[in-house]
């Protein structure tokens, strides 16, 4: 009789040791998910406190040109092979500069160099101090006319809008700006940015590549643009 | 609405800064509390790959954010995570840490290269309009790019899995 007294003793305070254990871990639960929730609402309190508000006054459509294009469309520029699009006539292209100044590409009359840029695109943002530099210490030659050709424009990434971009990274030539479905960029076959391209005097294509330069090759394309 | 859940999730990464380098100290000095091995560390790591997880979709699904090809490689490490820790959590498996691992290591592996190629676009050639892995869709207080978030993450989970694993 005392025996089992005893053992229903043990057996109610081994009950309520486990109840005690499973509270504790209750009670755990409860602050380290309140901790968790606090850490979230936290972090979005800072969050729209901290980002205010930000500037979308320019639109896609602001800033897209409308450029009027002629001329046959250039094969896609194959990669690695040689560019059947060398000797073919250039797309004439007239548009506008982001401040509404008329700019021409394409047409017979003048060598020039192309570089097709995008503003979101970091291999562009890499390129463009280089390309300010090369023009700022006179390595485009007189006779020569280079123009950037801003494309592929996306309101929703980095570096918009691309005046902006342009400016700040001290560019102050001549841009022609692609409309919103980069008509220029396509009829000059183009895949990537950027993208330089070579029309000579008599308006025929002269080179196409992709990528990053190294700015000795700038001083090889205006060459290359000049004497053909 | 979209930079504000962007600024979110880099305020959430320094949290999970905090939380992966404080349980690595606890770690090498063989101290991690017996609340944290056997009632946090799992559901924590659980909740941090579910953040990435959900933050990733947010941002393709939501932002329209184009996902590059790093970036699904990253996310295939990362989705699974979720399962597989939280399945350990209400198990209580402190031997997850043996499929936790490999997975997190390819991750941060794919995570650094791709941090890599975001600080050296020209490396990924020139970029292609849909989805460049150079891009950098979100840079949160200079330095938190997506895979830099998801790496701290990687991060983070594996350092808790061992801590819940460490007696």
């Amino acid at each position: 009789m005392a025996t089992q007294s005893r053992n229903a003793r043990a057996e109610a305070r081994r009950r309520e040791q486990e109840e005690q254990r499973r509270a504790e871990v209750r009670r755990q639960r409860l602050l380290f998910g309140g901790i968790g929730v606090a850490v979230l609402a936290l972090a979005i309190l800072i969050a729209v406190i901290s980002v205010g508000e930000t500037d979308d006054s320019l639109s896609l459509s602001d800033v897209a040109g409308d450029p009027d294009i002629s001329g046959e469309t250039l094969v896609p520029m194959p990669e690695g092979a040689e560019d059947p699009a060398v000797g073919e006539p250039a797309p004439a292209v007239e548009g506008e500069d982001f401040d509404g100044t008329s700019v021409t590409v394409g047409d017979a009359g003048t060598p020039q160099l192309l570089t097709f840029v995008a503003s979101w695109c970091p291999a562009c943002d890499a390129e463009l101090p280089e390309v300010v530099s090369w023009l700022e210490e006179g390595g485009l030659p007189n006779d020569v006319d280079f123009t950037m050709v801003v494309t592929n424009h996306d309101d929703s990434r980095t570096n918009w809008p691309p005046q902006d971009w342009l400016a700040d990274a001290g560019y102050t030539g001549t841009a022609l700006v692609d409309d919103l479905d980069s008509g220029v960029f396509q009829a000059y076959g183009l895949r990537s940015t950027p993208s330089w391209v070579v029309v000579g005097e008599d308006g025929e294509i002269l080179h196409r590549s992709s990528g990053v330069l190294d700015p000795s090759q700038y001083d090889q394309l205006a060459e290359l643009a000049r004497t053909g | 609405m979209i930079a504000i859940a962007e600024r979110t999730f880099g305020l959430l990464a320094l949290v999970a800064i905090v939380i992966g380098v404080g349980t690595a100290i606890l770690l090498i000095r063989g101290r991690v509390p017996d609340w944290l091995r056997d009632d946090v560390a799992l559901p924590l790591a659980t909740a941090i790959a579910a953040v990435a997880t959900g933050g990733s979709l947010l941002l393709s699904e939501v932002a329209g954010y184009v996902p590059c090809t790093l970036c699904w490689y990253q996310r295939i490490a990362m989705y699974p995570l979720v399962v597989i820790v939280g399945v350990a959590a209400v198990r209580r498996d402190r031997a997850v840490w043996r499929t936790v691992l490999p997975i997190t290591a390819i991750g941060s592996v794919i995570s650094v290269w791709h941090i890599l190629i975001e600080r050296n676009p020209q490396w990924a050639g020139p970029c292609e309009a849909d989805a460049p892995c150079s891009l950098k869709w979100v840079e949160e207080f200079g330095f938190l790019t997506l895979p830099t978030m998801a790496l701290i993450a990687f991060i983070a989970v594996s350092v808790l899995t061992l801590a819940a694993h460490r007696r």
